[in-house]
C-alpha cells in the first residue's frame, strides 16, 4: 500500500501516521550524507548539520546498511490508532487510503496477512534402528531432477539382447529439485535478471523468464531458462521459443489468481519496451484470461501449438494459481498434454498486485500440492507429468516438506531476491526499490552487481540443496525422487487435524502406514 | 555406573540372554481378520530360497531346515513358505489359498467365488495342532478356479484372466470378513502364519510337500499384530515375495501400484514390492533385469560408465519408473511360475541387508538366503557367492543360473 499517495492537499487532516522512522545517532553520525543518497524514498534528509527523518520510510533498511558508522536504526512506530481488535490498524489504514484515493489498493511481494503457515506445522521423519540413515558426507545422495513428460510405460524386449523403444521426453535434467520462479524483466532490473540467469546456469537448474520475452543479451542463458507465455504475449517470438529449455503457459499467479500482469508505465523504459515490444511508458497490463483460452480444449490447442512451434524438443508446461478447484483443473491440464504443471500458492510473490486479491484469494501451496498429487495419482496420471510448486518457499525446510507433499520441483522467487538484497518492504510496484532490484531507474539498478548477486543466489540454493541431502540422509533415502509425495515421512503438529486429513498427512504420534 | 558401586554385578546372578520363549507373548486374535488399526508393519527378517534347475522335487524338509537354522533372525511373530510346482495335475488352474476365521467366512468366500469363477475343486489344506502354537488356528482352504468366461468387473469387461483374478483377490481381502487369500497363482501355494518358522512348518506339515522351487521367510517384527495374513511370503498371482528390509520410499512406491489399480490391503512394503514385480514384468513386459534395475537402479553419476545404449536404457528406466525405485535397505527373494519357474534374489543398491546365493556341486540346486548357514545347513559342499548391490541373481527351471548377480545391469542393448 502506498501511503505516499495521500500527501495531496485535498486530503489535509487525513494524513496517515508514519509506520517507520530512521533514527540517527547524532553523536556517531559523520554527516557524510550517504544515507540521503541511498534513500530512494526521500525518507531521510540533511537539515543544517543534522540528518533527520522525513516522511515515507518503508523500512527497506538501505540507509542503515550503508551508514559507514552504523549510526542508523529503523524504528517501527507503534500503532497510533486506538486499539480495536476488529477494526485493526491495518483495516483502518486501508479504509483511509481508499477514501483519499478512490482507487484499488496496490501492494507487492507475497501477502503479509497472518494466515497460519502449514509448513510450520509439519514435522519430518528420520530413520532409527530398523533402517540406517545415510551420511551425505560419505555417500552420494542424488538430487538430480527431471522436468518434463514421462510415458508411464517403457517397451523393452529381451530376446537375444535387450532392445527398447525410447519413449522418454522431452525432459530436462536439473542438478537440484529447485527452480527460480518467474521474475520478469520489467518487474526487476536487467542486472537482477542477469544474476538469476547466471546462477541458474551455474547451478544447472532453470530460471523463469517471467512475462515479457527475453532480452537478446540473455540468449546465452537460454538453455537454463523456462520461458513464460502469458496472456499479454509480450515479446513472444518463435525465435526465442526455440532457444529456451522449457516453455510455460502462465494461466495464473499465486499472488493474484484471475489477474494478468501489472507492470506500471514508470517501469517501461527503453530496454523493457524493446524486450516486451510495447511503447515506452505504457502500462503493460496483460489481459486477465488468455483471449485464446476460454476452456480446457483451447488450452490443449495452445499446448499443441507450442509443441509444434518448438518441434517437440522442449517440455511445455502450464502454470496455474492454486484456487479452490485446483485438483480437477490440474487433471484437465495434464490431459490437455502439459509436460509439466506448476502450482503457485496464494502466498507467492508479485511485483504489483491489487491487495484485495493478494490477501484474500487462492489457497496455500501445502494443501494445493497435496490434493493435486493425490488427484493425479487417483486418475493414474501422476507418472506422466512433472509437478512443480511454489508460492512462498522460504527455506530448505519448506522445500523438503513441499516435495514430500507431492512436488517434483520446487520454485522459489522471493527468497532469491532476499539473497540479492530485498528486504520485503512491499513497495516493488512503485519502481523506487532502493536495493536496485524492483526498479528500472539507472541510478538504482546500478546498485546490483550481477556477479556478486549471482554468487549470493548460488550460495543460497546450494546451501538448500545440501540441507536437502542432510534430511534425505537422515530419512534413509538416497535419492530425492523417493521423497516425492512420500507423505508417510511427514507428520502434522498443528491445531487443525482436518487440514492434515485433506493433505493425507498423519498426526504426530501416529506410526507408519 | 555409580548405582552399581558396592553391588558387584555377580550379585545379580548371570544375566541370561533372551531365550526365545521369554519374549514376546504372541497376541491372540482372529488369524484371518486384519486387526483394526493395524498400520504399517516393519522389522527384520530371515529369508531363504531353493530351486531345482533340473525341475526335480525339493522336499519341504530342506527349505524348513534352511529357514529354521537362522533362528537369530526371528522372534516368533510370523513365518511362511511358498512352494512352486505343487499341483502338476492342475497346473493351468489358479489356486486360491485362503486363511479363514470360521465356517461363515468360508461360506461367504464360496458364495462370491461361485458367482465370479468356475471352482473346479476345493479342499482343506492339511494343518495340525502344534503344542507351542496357541489357538485360535485358522481354517485353511484352497480353491482351484478358472476365471469365468465373462470376466466383467465393475463395468470393465476387457480384463485378462490374470487381471481378473487380481480383482477377485483384492475383493476377498478387502470385503469378505474373516477371509484372506494368501496366494493366487497357478501351480503354487503359500503356507504362512504367526509363529516361529519351525512351528509354521509343523502346523502345515511342510515336509509332506515337494516342489521345484521353495522360498521362505521368518520375521522379527518391531510391532506384533496377531494376524496370519501379514506374514510372508506375500503372494499375488504366481508371484511370491519374501522380503527382509524396510522401504523408505514406501509412500512413493504405493502410488505407482495404486495408479495401476492394485489395492494395498496389507500396508506392508512387501505387498507393494509384490505388486511392483507384477506390474513391471507381467503387465509392462519388462525383462526381469530391467525391472530389477528400476527397483534398485544405479546412480545417475554411474550411468556414464555403461555403453551408450545401455546408458540410454538405464536413464529411460530411471525416468519412467522412478516411483518403482525401492529406496532403503532390503534383500528379497522372489518366486514366479510364468513362463517358467524362476527364483530371483535381489538386494538394494547399497546392499544394506544381507544376501548370499549358491549352487550345489552338481549345479542342480540354486540357493539364496540371508545367511550362509542356511545354505550350509542343507549342502555343506555348495559353491556360494554374494551378489552385487542392486544386481539380481536369476535361476530358472530348465535353464540354470541365467544371471549370477555380479554382471552389469544389461548387456548388448540395441535400439
Amino acid at each position: 500500500m502506498s501511503d505516499v499517495a495521500l500527501s495531496n492537499g485535498t486530503n489535509k487532516g487525513y494524513r496517515l501516521p508514519e509506520r517507520f522512522r530512521p533514527i540517527v545517532d547524532d553523536t556517531s553520525c559523520k554527516r557524510c550524507r550517504r544515507c540521503v543518497t541511498e534513500c530512494s524514498y526521500r525518507a531521510i534528509d540533511c537539515v543544517g548539520d543534522h540528518i533527520v527523518a522525513t516522511d515515507g520510510c518503508v523500512a527497506c533498511g538501505r540507509c542503515a546498511a550503508f551508514c559507514p558508522t552504523g549510526s542508523i536504526e529503523i524504528e517501527t512506530i507503534p500503532n497510533q490508532f486506538p486499539p480495536h481488535a476488529n477494526f485493526t490498524e491495518r483495516i483502518r489504514r486501508g479504509i483511509m487510503s481508499q477514501a483519499s484515493t478512490g482507487g484499488v489498493l496496490l501492494s507487492s511481494c507475497g501477502t503479509d496477512v497472518e494466515h497460519p503457515v502449514i509448513f510450520d506445522e509439519l514435522l519430518l521423519d528420520a530413520a532409527q534402528v530398523t533402517n540406517p540413515s545415510i551420511d551425505p558426507l560419505r555417500e552420494e545422495i542424488e538430487t538430480i531432477t527431471f522436468l518434463g513428460r514421462r510415458s508411464g510405460k517403457l517397451t523393452v524386449s529381451e530376446k537375444d539382447s535387450f532392445s527398447f523403444i525410447s519413449e522418454i521426453g522431452p525432459v530436462i535434467a536439473m542438478d537440484m529439485p529447485l527452480m527460480i520462479g518467474h521474475i520478469s524483466l520489467g518487474s526487476v532490473s536487467y542486472n537482477v535478471q542477469k544474476a538469476l540467469f547466471t546462477a541458474a546456469k551455474e547451478l544447472n537448474i532453470v530460471a523463469g523468464s517471467g512475462e515479457g520475452g527475453l532480452h537478446p543479451d540473455f540468449y546465452v542463458y537460454a538453455d537454463h531458462i523456462n520461458s513464460e507465455i502469458a496472456s499479454g504475449r509480450f515479446g513472444v517470438t518463435s525465435g526465442y521459443l526455440n532457444k529456451v529449455a522449457a516453455v510455460e503457459i502462465k494461466i495464473g499467479q499465486g499472488a493474484k489468481p484471475g489477474h494478468g500482469g501489472h507492470l506500471p508505465g514508470e517501469k517501461v523504459t527503453d530496454l523493457i519496451s524493446h524486450t516486451r515490444m510495447i511503447p515506452i511508458g505504457t502500462d503493460a497490463l496483460s489481459p486477465y484470461p488468455h483471449h485464446d483460452i476460454y476452456s480446457i480444449e483451447d488450452l490443449q490447442q495452445l499446448v499443441s501449438g507450442l509443441k509444434e512451434a518448438t518441434e517437440y524438443r522442449v517440455p511445455i508446461g502450464v502454470k496455474i494459481a492454486a484456487t479452490h478447484n485446483v485438483a480437477a483443473v490440474s487433471s484437465g491440464i495434464v490431459r490437455a498434454g502439459a509436460d509439466f504443471l506448476t502450482i503457485d500458492g496464494f502466498r507467492g510473490g508479485t511485483g504489483s498486485s491489487p491487495r484485495i486479491i493478494r490477501d484474500h484469494a487462492g489457497m496455500p501451496i501445502e494443501v494445493a500440492v497435496a490434493v493435486v498429487d493425490r488427484r493425479l495419482t487417483e486418475e493414474g496420471l501422476r507418472n506422466r507429468v512433472a509437478l512443480c510448486a511454489g508460492g512462498s518457499i522460504r527455506s530448505s525446510a519448506d522445500m523438503i516438506k513441499c516435495i514430500a507433499l507431492g512436488a517434483d520441483v520446487v520454485m522459489t522467487c522471493t527468497a532469491v531476491l532476499i539473497a540479492i538484497g530485498c528486504h520485503v518492504c512491499q513497495q516493488c510496484h512503485r519502481g523506487l526499490c532502493s536495493w536496485g532490484i524492483a526498479t528500472q531507474k539507472p541510478e538504482l539498478t546500478s546498485r546490483v552487481d550481477p556477479g556478486l548477486a549471482a554468487m549470493r543466489v548460488k550460495n543460497l540454493l546450494s546451501a538448500w540443496n545440501e540441507e536437502l541431502k542432510e534430511v534425505l540422509g537422515a530419512m534413509g533415502i538416497d535419492s530425492v525422487e523417493s521423497l516425492v509425495g512420500n507423505r508417510d515421512r511427514l507428520r502434522h503438529f498443528g491445531a487443525n487435524p482436518r487440514i492434515a486429513e485433506i493433505m493425507g498427512v498423519k498426526h504426530v504420534g501416529e506410526g507408519w502406514g | 555406573m555409580s548405582g552399581l558401586q558396592g553391588n558387584p554385578i555377580s550379585q545379580y546372578g548371570l544375566l541370561r540372554t533372551t531365550s526365545p520363549r521369554t519374549i514376546p507373548e504372541r497376541p491372540t486374535g482372529s488369524p484371518a481378520t486384519r486387526p483394526s488399526g493395524l498400520g504399517y508393519q516393519m522389522g527384520g527378517c530371515g529369508i531363504s530360497g531353493c530351486i531345482s534347475t533340473q525341475g526335480r522335487g525339493i522336499s519341504g524338509e530342506s527349505i524348513s531346515r534352511m529357514l529354521t537354522t537362522m533362528s537369530e533372525r526371528e522372534n516368533g511373530l510370523g513365518a511362511g513358505y511358498a512352494c512352486y510346482g505343487l499341483f502338476p495335475n492342475r497346473r493351468d488352474e489358479f489356486c486360491l489359498q485362503l486363511i479363514l476365521d470360521n465356517e461363515e467366512s468360508k461360506c461367504a468366500v464360496e458364495e462370491f467365488l461361485k458367482e465370479h469363477a468356475d471352482v473346479t475343486k476345493d479342499e482343506k489344506v492339511f494343518t495340525r495342532k502344534v503344542r507351542t502354537l496357541s489357538p485360535p488356528y485358522p481354517l485353511v482352504w484352497r480353491y482351484f478356479v478358472k476365471p469365468a468366461e465373462k470376466r466383467e468387473w465393475r463395468g470393465n469387461s476387457n480384463l485378462s484372466e490374470e487381471d481378473y483374478v487380481v480383482k477377485l483377490v483384492m475383493h476377498i481381502n478387502r470385503e469378505v470378513e474373516g477371509a484372506f487369500c494368501v496366494s493366487s497363482g497357478k501351480d503354487m501355494a503359500v503356507f504362512k502364519g504367526n509363529g516361529y518358522s519351525y512351528e509354521i512348518s509343523e502346523f502345515y506339515d511342510i515336509n509332506r510337500y515337494s516342489g521345484q522351487l521353495w522360498i521362505s521367510h521368518s520375521r522379527f517384527p518391531t510391532n506384533s499384530p496377531g494376524w496370519w495374513g501379514g506374514a510372508h511370503p506375500i503372494g499375488i498371482l504366481d508371484w511370491a515375495v519374501c522380503h527382509n528390509g524396510e522401504i523408505t520410499s514406501y509412500g512413493v512406491n504405493k502410488k505407482l501400484v495404486e495408479m495401476a489399480g492394485y489395492v494395498c490391503t496389507l500396508q506392508t512394503d512387501t505387498e507393494v514390492i509384490a505388486y511392483t514385480w507384477d506390474l513391471l514384468v507381467r503387465k509392462h513386459q519388462l525383462p526381469i533385469p530391467a525391472a530389477a534395475f528400476a527397483m534398485a537402479p544405479w546412480h545417475h553419476s554411474e550411468i556414464p560408465r555403461m555403453d551408450p545404449n545401455s546408458g540410454l536404457l538405464a536413464k529411460a528406466l530411471r525416468l519412467t519408473y522412478k516411483e518403482a525405485f525401492l529406496n532403503g535397505p532390503f534383500s528379497i527373494i522372489v518366486g514366479r511360475r510364468e513362463p517358467e519357474i524362476t527364483m530371483i534374489a535381489l538386494a538394494d543398491r547399497k546392499k544394506l541387508r544381507p544376501l548370499i546365493v549358491g549352487t550345489s556341486s552338481d549345479r542342480d540346486l540354486v540357493f539364496a538366503a540371508s545367511e550362509e548357514c542356511a545354505i550350509r545347513a542343507i549342502d555343506t559342499q555348495a559353491d556360494t557367492w554374494t551378489t552385487n548391490a542392486g544386481s539380481p541373481m536369476i535361476a530358472q527351471v530348465g535353464k540354470g543360473v541365467v544371471r549370477q548377480g555380479v554382471e552389469p545391469p544389461f548387456s548388448g542393448v540395441v535400439r
